[in-house]
C-alpha cells in the first residue's frame, strides 16, 4: 500500500522528453528521496504533481484513488504541499501573510472577505512553536536572513497539514544546526502520519534521513532502493549510469615556464586583500583555497581589472602589465568565469548561440562590419561538440538548460577568445557529480595544451584532486603555497586559519 | 556603538519620510517667498485640488502593485465625466445633451459612469490576465478604445461636440459644495481612501494584490486564483478612476472629451513619489495620498509664486526622479 | 483556436457596413486632415465641413492626432487615393510648405484652414489658399469688452488706483493663437491709453480643470488685487470663474471681469447667468462652409471667385473669417 504512486508518467518540452515513463511509489509514513542529476527530471516530476505542471500521460494515485491535479490549488486542498527549489518569498510582506496566503483565517466563516489578523498572528505563533522555529510572525520577509526564509517556507508547507510534503531543496540555504533541526521536524512529521519526498544533492543528508530512494537519469527512473542498501559511490554510480570511482580524471598536464606572476597585490580597503604574490605556470592547474571571506575572489577580480589595487605589479610572460579592466584583461590573453553564475555570468533569455559567442562578438565583424553567420554557427556547433553541451540546439534559450551545461557554455564563451590563461570561480558549484567530471576534464585538457588555470573552491578533495600548487589564502593575505600531492585537508584548513584572530 | 546606532536610525528615518522632507522643504521655501501661502484656504484649495487625483491614484496603485500601469486611465476620466455630465444638465440649458432627458436621481448617472468603469476595468484585467498582454500595451489600447468611444458619444448631436455645461446644482454641490469649512470633495476622496486602506490591508482580496504583486510565482502555488485578483483589481482601479472622472466634472462644473488627458501620467507619478514600487508588491494610501498632494502642493505653490510654466516643469520632473531614486535607496541599502 | 478564427471572420463581416462609405467611387473627393479630433473649435468646424459636403461631394476627414508627421501621412494616402482637393488644418503652421510641394507634384489643389501658413509658402502655387481668420482680431475683441467695462464702471478699478491689474490664462505656450491672443488683448487696453498691470500669466494649456486650479492659486495670492481675468479661450474661463464662484464672487454683487475666446454653449450660460463678462466667437459655421466652397470649386477644376464661393478672396489666396464680439448684449443669436 502506498499513500503515493506516480505511474508511466510522461512529459515533452519542445525538443526535450522531460519525462519518460517515470514511476514513483512512495510508502506512508517514510522519507523517499528523489535523486538524480541537475537536469534529470526530479523537478519536473515534481512540478507535475503539484499542478504546475501537466503530464502528458501517465496517472497520479493519492491515497490509493485516481486523481487529476489541475494546478497548486487542487494540489494543496487534496493534501499535498510543497516547499520550493526556486521560490522566492513575497519580500515586503510579513512571515505570517506569508504563511497562509491563499487560505487566510477569516472573520466570521469561509466567505468571508476580511482577513482575522488576530487568528492569523495565533495560528503562526502556534505554528512556529510547535516547529521550535524562532520568527516573529510579524517580520517582514525581507528583513529576513536566506536560512530564516527558507525556514518559513518549511513551517508553510507544514502548516497544510498535508499527507505528503514534497520538499525540493529545502536545505541549500540552511546552516548545520538548523539542518539538524529539519531532520527532528520530518521525524516528527513522520510519526504523524506524512509522507516526504525528499529531493537533494548532498549525499550524506540523503543516507541519513531517507527511507528509500528513487534515482532518476535523463528523464527516467532508475530504480528506487531502499536507503539502507546503498552508498555515496552506489548512488553516483546510479545517476550517472558509469562508475566514478575515479572522481578526478588523471593528471596528464606537466607545468613550464612562469606565464603570469603576481607581486604584492593589495586593496585600498583596509579589510580585502593585502600583498598577495603568486605565479602561474604554462600548463599549471593553480588552486586558490581558503574559507569564506578569504577575499579569493576579490584578489581574482583585482588581477582582471574589476577592481581596483592600491599596490602590486602583474607580470605575463614576465613583463610588466597594466590591466584596469575586463577587456585589457582579455586583450592580455586572460578569462574569468565568475561564481555567481546566475548573476554575471549568462544572459538568461539570450540563446545558447549568442551566450557563447558574446564574450568574442568583434572577431566575427566581416569587413562590412556586418557578422559572419556562418562563421557563428560553425564555432557554436564545434563548442557544443567539444564541450558537450546537452541542449536541443544552439538556438535554445541558455535559462532552460541545467546548470551544468550553462557552466559549460560560459567555458565554451571564454574558450573561444582562446585565452592563455583561465581564472575559473568556484566552476563546479552547483553542478551535478557526472557534469562536474567533465568540467574537470575541460580543465585538464586545457593545462595538457600549456594554459595556466586558476581554480579558486572551497571544495578540499576538488583542490587536492585537480591542482598542482594551492595557494592557501587567510584573512586577505597568502598564508602559504602548497604542492597538491604532498598536502592534506588538515594542512590546508590549518594555512587557512593561520591569520584569523 | 550608541552614537552609531542613533546615526542609523536618524538615517532610516530620513530615508523613509523622504517624501514628507520634500514637502515640508517645499512648503518652507515656498513660504519664505510668499508667507501668503500659509493660510487655511491654501490648504482647503489644496486638499480640494487634490481629492479627485487622490481617488485616481488609488485606483492606479491597485495596477501599479502588480507591476503595471494603466494608461488609459486619464481618458477613462474623460468618459466618466461626460456620461455623467450629459445626464445631469439642468432642465432649462439651452443646449442639452439630450434635450427630453427627464430628471434623474443624482445616483443614476453617476452609478452608470462608475459601472462603465468597473467593466472597461474588467476588461482591461481580463486582457491582462487570461491573454497575458502586458498592462502597459493592454491599458495604452484601451486608451485609444476609450477615447475614440468617448468622442463618438460627446459628437452625437445634437452636442456636436461642444463642452458640457449647465449641470444641475445638487451635482455640482459634490464637487464645489462644502458642509460647514470642509469641501465635501475632500470628504469623498476621504471616504475613498479609508475604504482602499482598508480593502488593501483587511481583506483577503488586498493581501492577494500584495501578493500577486510581490511574487506571482509564489502566489500561484499558495493557491490564489491569479486571474480573478487580476480581474478584480483593474475593476476596483476603472471604478476609482471613474468616480474620480464624474467627481472632476462636478467640481470643474462641466466636461469635454478631452478631460483627463494626461492624468494617468500624473497619477502615475503621484504613485511612485508616494513611494508604490514600479516592481510591484509595495505600496501605501498614506503614500499615494502624500505623492498626489505634494503634486498638487507644487503645481499651487509654483503658480502661486509665480514661477514660469517651462520652469514648473523642470522642477516637477526634478522632483520624480529625486524622489524615486531616494526611495529605491531605501531597498538597495538593505543588500 | 479555430473558434476564434470564426469569430474574427465574423467581427470583420459585421464591421464591412463601417468601411463601406470609404469605398465608394462615386462624385468628387475631397480630403481632409484636422490637426486633432479633440479640439473644441476644430470640431465645429469639421462638423461645418461635413454639413456643407452633402450632396455635394465625398469629403474625408481623419485626425492627425496633433502630430505633424501622422498628418504628412494621411496627406500622401489622400494623393494616392487620387482625391480631387485637399483641406488641411495643419498641425505646424511651417510644414505647410512641404504639403504644398506634394500637392503641386501630384497637380491636388489644396485649402489651408484656420493655421495660415507662411506667406512664401503660400506663394509656392497658385492653387493654394488659406481660409482662416486673423488670430489677432480676438485678442483685440476681448481686450475690447474689457476696456469697454472698465471704461463704463470706475468700481471695477477696485484698488482705486487707476491701474488695471489683470490675470492671464494662456493656452499651450508656442500656439500662434495663444500667443497673439494674449499679446493683442493687451495692446488694445494700452493702445486706448488704460495703464495696466499683469499680476500674473501662466499656461492652463486650454483646459478647464487646470485653469481652476491655477486660478484658485491666483485668488489666494493675489486676492482683492485682480481686477480682470483674460483667457485664450471659453474652457479656460470657465475655470477661472468656477475658482472665483469658489472664492465668493459673482453672490451678493461681487463681480470680476472674465473673458474668453469661442463662444461655446456654456459660455454662452455663463453670459447668461452674467458670470462671463464676454467671449470672442471663432466663427466655426463660416470658416467650415468657406473651406468646402473652396476646396468644392478646386475640386471641380475651377478658379474660385468671390462670387463663386459667397466670401471675399484678399490678395488672391486668404478668405479671412471675422471674429465677432459676444456678450450679454448679442448672445442669443449665437444659440
Amino acid at each position: 500500500m502506498y499513500s503515493l504512486e506516480m505511474n508511466h508518467v510522461s512529459k515533452v518540452f519542445p525538443g526535450v522528453k522531460a519525462l519518460d515513463d517515470v514511476t514513483l511509489k512512495v510508502r506512508p509514513r517514510t522519507v523517499h528521496a528523489l535523486m538524480g542529476e541537475n537536469g534529470a527530471g526530479k523537478s519536473t516530476l515534481m512540478k507535475c504533481l503539484f499542478g504546475l505542471y501537466t503530464m502528458d500521460e501517465g496517472e497520479i494515485l493519492f491515497q490509493g484513488g485516481k486523481v487529476s491535479i489541475p494546478d497548486s490549488a487542487s494540489a494543496l486542498k487534496l493534501g499535498i504541499s510543497m516547499i520550493h527549489q526556486e521560490l522566492h518569498p513575497i519580500p515586503h510582506r510579513t512571515v505570517m501573510e506569508n504563511i497562509w496566503l491563499g487560505r487566510f483565517p477569516r472573520v466570521g466563516g469561509t466567505w468571508s472577505p476580511i482577513v482575522d489578523h488576530k487568528e492569523m498572528y495565533r495560528r503562526t505563533e502556534s505554528l512556529l512553536a510547535d516547529l521550535k522555529l524562532n520568527l516573529n510572525p510579524k517580520d517582514l520577509l525581507r528583513d529576513l536572513s536566506a536560512s530564516k526564509a527558507q525556514s518559513v517556507e518549511i513551517a508553510k508547507a507544514v502548516s497544510y497539514d498535508a499527507k505528503i510534503i514534497i520538499m525540493d531543496e529545502p536545505s541549500s540555504s540552511l546552516t548545520e544546526n538548523e539542518v539538524e533541526h529539519l531532520f527532528s521536524i520530518i521525524n516528527d512529521l513522520k510519526g504523524r502520519g506524512v509522507s516526504i519526498v525528499y529531493i537533494s544533492h548532498k549525499m550524506e543528508e540523503i543516507l541519513k534521513i531517507s527511507d528509500e530512494v528513487t534515482i532518476m537519469r535523463d528523464g527516467k527512473s532508475v530504480g528506487t532502493w531502499p536507503a539502507s542498501e546503498l552508498t555515496t559511490d552506489l548512488i553516483i554510480k546510479k545517476m550517472v549510469g558509469r562508475d566514478l570511482s575515479h572522481r578526478f580524471p588523471p593528471k596528464e598536464n606537466t607545468p613550464g615556464e612562469e606565464l603570469l606572476r603576481v607581486a604584492g597585490f593589495t586593496s585600498p580597503h583596509a579589510k580585502s586583500f593585502k600583498d598577495v604574490s603568486f605565479t602561474l605556470k604554462k600548463g599549471e592547474i593553480l588552486g586558490i583555497g581558503g574559507l569564506v571571506g578569504a577575499q579569493r575572489t576579490e584578489v581574482m577580480e583585482a588581477i582582471f581589472g574589476l577592481r581596483v589595487h592600491s599596490a602590486g605589479k602583474l607580470y605575463i610572460h614576465g613583463k610588466e602589465v597594466f590591466v584596469n579592466s575586463a577587456f585589457e584583461a582579455k586583450k592580455h590573453g586572460m578569462a574569468l568565469l565568475t561564481e555567481e553564475r546566475r548573476a554575471t555570468g549568462i544572459f538568461p533569455v539570450l540563446s545558447v548561440m549568442e551566450n557563447l559567442l558574446i564574450a568574442n562578438m568583434k572577431s566575427y565583424q566581416k569587413k562590412s562590419r556586418l557578422l559572419d553567420n556562418r562563421r557563428m554557427v560553425d564555432d557554436t556547433k564545434r563548442s557544443i561538440k567539444l564541450l558537450n553541451v546537452k541542449t536541443p540546439n544552439s538556438k535554445t534559450l541558455i535559462k532552460s538548460l541545467s546548470g551544468g551545461n550553462q557552466q559549460k557554455v560560459l567555458f565554451a564563451r571564454w574558450l573561444l577568445t582562446l585565452p592563455e590563461i583561465l581564472i575559473l570561480d568556484e566552476p563546479t558549484r552547483g553542478i551535478d557529480v557526472g557534469a562536474k567530471y567533465e568540467i574537470y576534464m575541460i580543465m585538464m585538457e586545457l593545462a595538457k595544451q600549456g594554459k595556466g588555470v586558476v581554480m579558486i573552491s572551497s571544495e578540499m578533495p576538488e583542490l587536492i584532486g585537480m591542482t598542482d600548487r594551492i595557494v592557501v589564502m587567510s584573512e586577505g593575505r597568502v598564508a602559504g603555497i602548497v604542492d597538491s600531492q604532498e598536502t592534506s585537508q588538515e594542512d590546508i584548513m590549518r594555512l587557512a586559519t593561520k591569520f584569523i584572530q | 556603538m550608541l552614537f552609531d546606532l542613533s546615526k542609523k536610525k536618524i538615517q532610516n528615518f530620513i530615508m523613509q519620510k523622504a517624501i514628507f522632507l520634500v514637502l515640508l522643504m517645499l512648503v518652507v521655501v515656498i513660504a519664505i517667498i510668499n508667507p501668503k501661502i500659509l493660510r487655511l484656504v491654501v490648504l482647503r484649495d489644496i486638499l480640494m485640488q487634490s481629492s479627485t487625483k487622490v481617488i485616481m491614484a488609488l485606483g492606479m496603485m491597485f495596477v501599479i502593485l502588480t507591476g503595471g500601469v494603466d494608461l488609459g486611465g486619464g481618458r477613462l476620466v474623460g468618459m466618466a465625466a461626460v456620461i455623467s455630465a450629459s445626464m445631469l444638465q439642468t432642465p432649462d440649458y439651452l443646449r442639452r445633451f439630450f434635450p427630453d432627458l427627464p430628471q434623474l436621481p443624482l445616483f443614476v448617472p453617476i452609478v452608470m459612469a462608475v459601472v462603465v468603469g468597473i467593466l472597461i476595468g474588467v476588461l482591461n484585467g481580463t486582457i491582462v490576465a487570461k491573454f497575458k498582454v502586458p498592462a502597459f500595451i493592454a491599458t495604452l489600447g484601451s486608451m485609444l478604445i476609450i477615447y475614440g468611444v468617448n468622442s463618438i458619444y460627446f459628437n452625437m448631436p445634437p452636442n456636436n461636440s461642444q463642452p458640457i455645461g449647465g449641470l444641475r446644482p445638487d451635482f455640482t454641490f459634490l464637487g464645489s459644495g462644502s458642509i460647514g469649512f470642509v469641501p465635501v470633495i475632500v470628504i469623498f476622496a476621504a471616504l475613498v481612501s479609508i475604504a482602499v486602506w482598508f480593502v488593501l490591508n483587511k481583506t483577503v482580496f488586498g493581501k492577494n494584490v500584495y501578493a500577486v504583486g510581490g511574487n506571482a510565482e509564489a502566489a500561484t502555488v499558495s493557491g490564489v486564483n491569479i486571474t480573478h485578483t487580476l480581474m478584480g483589481l483593474f475593476a476596483v482601479c476603472g471604478g476609482l478612476i471613474a468616480l474620480s472622472g464624474v467627481l472632476e466634472a462636478a467640481r470643474t462644473g462641466g466636461a469635454t472629451n478631452n478631460y483627463g488627458n494626461g492624468y494617468e501620467l500624473d497619477a502615475i507619478a503621484s504613485c511612485v513619489v508616494g513611494g508604490v514600487s514600479t516592481t510591484g508588491g509595495v505600496g501605501s494610501v498614506p503614500g499615494v495620498i502624500a505623492g498626489v498632494v505634494i503634486f498638487s502642493f507644487i503645481n499651487y505653490g509654483l503658480t502661486f509664486v509665480g514661477v514660469n510654466p517651462y520652469w514648473q516643469s523642470i522642477i516637477k520632473g526634478m522632483i520624480i526622479v529625486a524622489a524615486v531614486s531616494f526611495d529605491i535607496r531605501k531597498y538597495v541599502q538593505k543588500k | 483556436m479555430k473558434k476564434s478564427i470564426v469569430i474574427l471572420c465574423l467581427a470583420l463581416v459585421l464591421m464591412t457596413p463601417l468601411f463601406a462609405q470609404g469605398s465608394k467611387d462615386e462624385g468628387l473627393q475631397i480630403g481632409c486632415a484636422i490637426y486633432k479630433f479633440d479640439d473644441t473649435f476644430m470640431t465645429s468646424v469639421r462638423n461645418a465641413i461635413s454639413a456643407a459636403s452633402t450632396g455635394k461631394a465625398k469629403i474625408d476627414i481623419v485626425d492627425s492626432e496633433n502630430s505633424q508627421a501622422k498628418q504628412n501621412e494621411k496627406v500622401d494616402m489622400f494623393i494616392t487615393k487620387g482625391v480631387n482637393s485637399l483641406a488641411i488644418n495643419p498641425v505646424d503652421r511651417t510644414a505647410a510648405g512641404v504639403i504644398i510641394d506634394k500637392a503641386k507634384k501630384a497637380n491636388i489643389p489644396v485649402v489651408f484652414l484656420n493655421k495660415e501658413p507662411l506667406p512664401e509658402d503660400l506663394a509656392k502655387w497658385d492653387r493654394v489658399y488659406y481660409v482662416g481668420a486673423r488670430a489677432e482680431e480676438s485678442g483685440t475683441m476681448s481686450g475690447q469688452i474689457i476696456a469697454d467695462y472698465w471704461k463704463a464702471n470706475p468700481s471695477a478699478d477696485r484698488n482705486g488706483d487707476g491701474i488695471l491689474q489683470y490675470i492671464m490664462l494662456k493656452g499651450e505656450p508656442g500656439h500662434q493663437d495663444a500667443e497673439l491672443r494674449t499679446e493683442f488683448s493687451i495692446k488694445v487696453l494700452t493702445d486706448s491709453g488704460i495703464k495696466i498691470e499683469k499680476l500674473a500669466e501662466d499656461t492652463a494649456m486650454w483646459d478647464r480643470p487646470k485653469a481652476q486650479d491655477k486660478m484658485s492659486s491666483f485668488i489666494a495670492a493675489y486676492g482683492d488685487r485682480i481686477e480682470a481675468v483674460f483667457a485664450n479661450n471659453d474652457d479656460m474661463a470657465l475655470g477661472a470663474i468656477e475658482a472665483l464662484k469658489a472664492a465668493g464672487y459673482f453672490k451678493g454683487g461681487k463681480f470680476l471681469p472674465v473673458v474668453g475666446v469661442d463662444a461655446t454653449a456654456p459660455a454662452l450660460q455663463a453670459l447668461e447667468e452674467g458670470t462671463l463678462l464676454g467671449t470672442v466667437l471663432n466663427d466655426a459655421k463660416n470658416q467650415g462652409q468657406a473651406t468646402f466652397n473652396l476646396a468644392y470649386d478646386l475640386a471641380q477644376g475651377k478658379v474660385p471667385t468671390d462670387a463663386s464661393i459667397g466670401y471675399k478672396i484678399t490678395n488672391g489666396k486668404y478668405v479671412w473669417v471675422p471674429y465677432q464680439k459676444v456678450t450679454k448684449d448679442n448672445y442669443k443669436q449665437f444659440k
